[in-house]
């Protein structure tokens, strides 16, 4: 009798956590499903299975241009904000800098600030000083939401970084800018791969500021969007499919790239 | 001959706090010399100036007779054996030792060269092309000596490197430590607060205490003839007898200390009747005895207490009216004595006499 007691919360566990994989797993193993589908519309039973879907998705020119189009802005977004984030946290953690909370404070602020709040204020930004939707501003965006992630993750692995090593690569005649790129930056390397490849993820999959600060070129999800519009077909599915499968894979790494770097 | 490195009349403070005042130091070249305080005294304010990363309130810095007080570390021929070592931890053990080199702009097969031999120097041939991370504690501090040294500095500064190892390493690391200066030639500045490191190694021990200078010397000078109280206790074991003197005779002087009359010379002292004097009596010039000695100082006392160390006891003695005194026997000594009456002497010529002014120290 005890031990029925004793392992009930454990049971209950186990159990909401095999519910909860559900939940999660389902829908997107249902998606998938419907892609592999021999028919026009996605609905049970599934009765034949194909291929075509992705041969088509390979060959849509219309995706393969948002699919070029999402990680050219991603990529310009990555680089932008790992930049402004790794000298953030340099400035966060530099001696004889004022008001470094301030300073932390306001560069995490994007990554609270309500997506739809944020994408509207930068709309309203970029038409009073004159600037263009479009490319530029879609990258703007993006970057912005993505500097607090690398200012945070640079900054855990600046904090764990022994003081002296740059005093020592000083002391041996560096000046501080080689200081920087031979011994800090290295030093960076895992953290900030990791933090690229979280800020690609976080732009490839952004919606609503593209959607405000976007012009007529539509990124991946745009072109999801405006094609579930006309109506759910397998082929959606089969693009979805492939997005998941490169994102689930990136993310993985990124993930292994980070753990790795703080057990070193 | 010209002084490798000079300071003048330095003082560094930080805010309030006094880190080192009034700093005069010069220091010749090829010797080995540690600058040996408890924490807070402004050793290691002292080498950090030295190595560019601090700048003195005023007073002047000189390197090989040039003023380099406001010079960036990496503009001065000085490097650095940081405490955790420092090494960086992205790169080989040879890619480390040859940063320096790299940066002096030689040419990789003069890089290469001088990697290997310094290498061969502490015997890590085999581990060029590890990382720090797989060497043990006594190899990191091999290499990052060797790191320090590559780029031929006219001072080799040490911040406290043996502290991270273990006691045994400690005791080996210092006989290297000592044979590589010996071999390079080059001039070792050395921080520590371990007494016994700075005994073993240097040529020259420069006490410090509250950011000034109390005593400078030689190792034997210091543990023989310690000029204040704060030297006397910080190097070695001591007992201080606070005597007053009752009179003099000769160059002798009798004092009074603890009910009993002892001798001892005050040298330039020169003290007068009633004046207060400390003397400084070490354990191991302690001689214990069933039977009175003939000469030299000697008083009647019990055995407390016995601690055997091993190659010796020590000895708790209390004499006159309940001072302790700590003696440092050897075990054969400690056999011939029956019960806990015995003798202590000392010969006066053993003991220094310091002034009571610097008492307060």
């Amino acid at each position: 009798m005890r031990n029925m007691f004793s392992d009930a919360p454990r049971t209950t566990l186990t159990a909401f956590y095999w519910a909860f994989l559900l939940y999660l797993l389902l829908p997107l193993t249902l998606m998938m499903a419907m892609s592999f589908k021999d028919a026009n519309f996605v609905a049970f039973p599934i009765g034949d299975w194909t291929l075509d879907w992705y041969a088509k998705v390979m060959q849509d020119k219309q995706f393969l241009e948002a699919c070029l189009y999402s990680v050219m802005i991603a990529a310009a977004s990555t680089l932008a904000a790992t930049t402004l984030g790794t000298w953030i946290a340099m400035l966060i953690v530099a001696e004889g800098i004022k008001g470094q909370v301030i300073i932390f404070a306001l560069a995490c602020l994007p990554a609270v600030v309500p997506g739809m709040i944020s994408a509207i204020s930068m709309r309203i930004f970029i038409s009073t000083i004159d600037m263009p939707t479009g490319t530029a501003a879609i990258i703007l965006g993006h970057t912005v939401h993505a500097v607090p992630f690398v200012v945070v993750m640079a900054l855990t692995r600046l904090r764990s970084m022994p003081g002296n090593l740059v005093d020592a690569a000083r002391d041996l005649g560096a000046d501080s800018v080689v200081a920087f790129f031979r011994v800090t930056l290295p030093y960076l390397g895992p953290a900030l791969v990791g933090g690229m490849i979280f800020c690609v993820l976080l732009s490839i999959d952004d919606f609503v500021r593209t959607f405000f600060l976007g012009g007529y070129r539509p990124t991946l999800p745009m072109l999801i969007f405006a094609k579930v519009q006309g109506g759910m077909s397998p082929e959606i599915n089969a693009m979805a499919t492939l997005v998941l499968v490169v994102t689930a894979a990136v993310g993985l790494y990124a993930e292994y790239l980070t753990r790795r770097a703080r057990t070193r | 001959m010209q002084p490798v490195f000079q300071f003048d009349n330095v003082t560094k403070s930080y805010g309030k706090h006094v880190a080192v005042e009034n700093l005069n130091l010069s220091i010749e070249a090829g010797k080995f010399v540690t600058l040996l305080g408890p924490s807070g005294c402004g050793k290691s304010t002292s080498l950090r100036m030295l190595g560019g990363f601090e700048t003195p309130n005023s007073g002047r810095i000189l390197l090989g007779g040039k003023d380099v007080t406001r010079v960036p570390p990496n503009k001065r021929n000085v490097n650095i054996v940081f405490q955790d070592y420092a090494l960086f931890p992205h790169m080989t053990i040879a890619k480390n030792i040859a940063f320096g080199l790299e940066l002096k702009g030689f040419d990789n097969q003069h890089i290469h060269r001088r990697v290997n031999e310094l290498l061969e120097l502490v015997q890590l041939q085999d581990y060029a092309k590890r990382l720090p991370s797989e060497l043990s504690g006594g190899q990191r501090q091999r290499v990052a000596l060797m790191r320090a040294l590559a780029p031929d500095p006219e001072v080799l500064l040490l911040d406290e490197p043996l502290s991270a190892l273990d006691a045994k390493l400690r005791q080996q690391m210092q006989i290297e430590l000592k044979s590589i200066q010996e071999k390079t030639g080059k001039t070792f500045m050395f921080v520590t607060h371990d007494q016994e490191e700075a005994l073993t190694m240097s040529d020259t021990i420069v006490v410090m205490n509250k950011g000034r200078i109390e005593q400078m010397g030689d190792p034997n000078t210091l543990y023989g003839r310690p000029g204040s109280v704060f030297v006397a206790n910080f190097i070695g074991e001591t007992n201080l007898l606070r005597s007053t003197v009752v009179g003099t005779e000769g160059d002798t002087a009798a004092l009074s200390w603890n009910g009993v009359t002892i001798k001892a010379a005050p040298g330039g002292l020169a003290p007068k009747a009633g004046d207060n004097l400390y003397v400084v009596l070490r354990p191991e010039a302690i001689h214990c005895s069933a039977d009175e000695p003939a000469t030299g100082n000697r008083i009647k006392g019990k055995v407390r207490q016995r601690v055997f160390k091993g190659n010796h006891t020590s000895l708790s003695v209390e004499v006159g009216d309940g001072a302790l005194l700590n003696a440092l026997v050897h075990p054969s000594d400690v056999a011939q004595l029956s019960g806990d009456d015995v003798w202590v002497g000392w010969k006066p010529e053993t003991t220094t006499v310091i002034p009571d002014r610097h008492a307060h120290n």
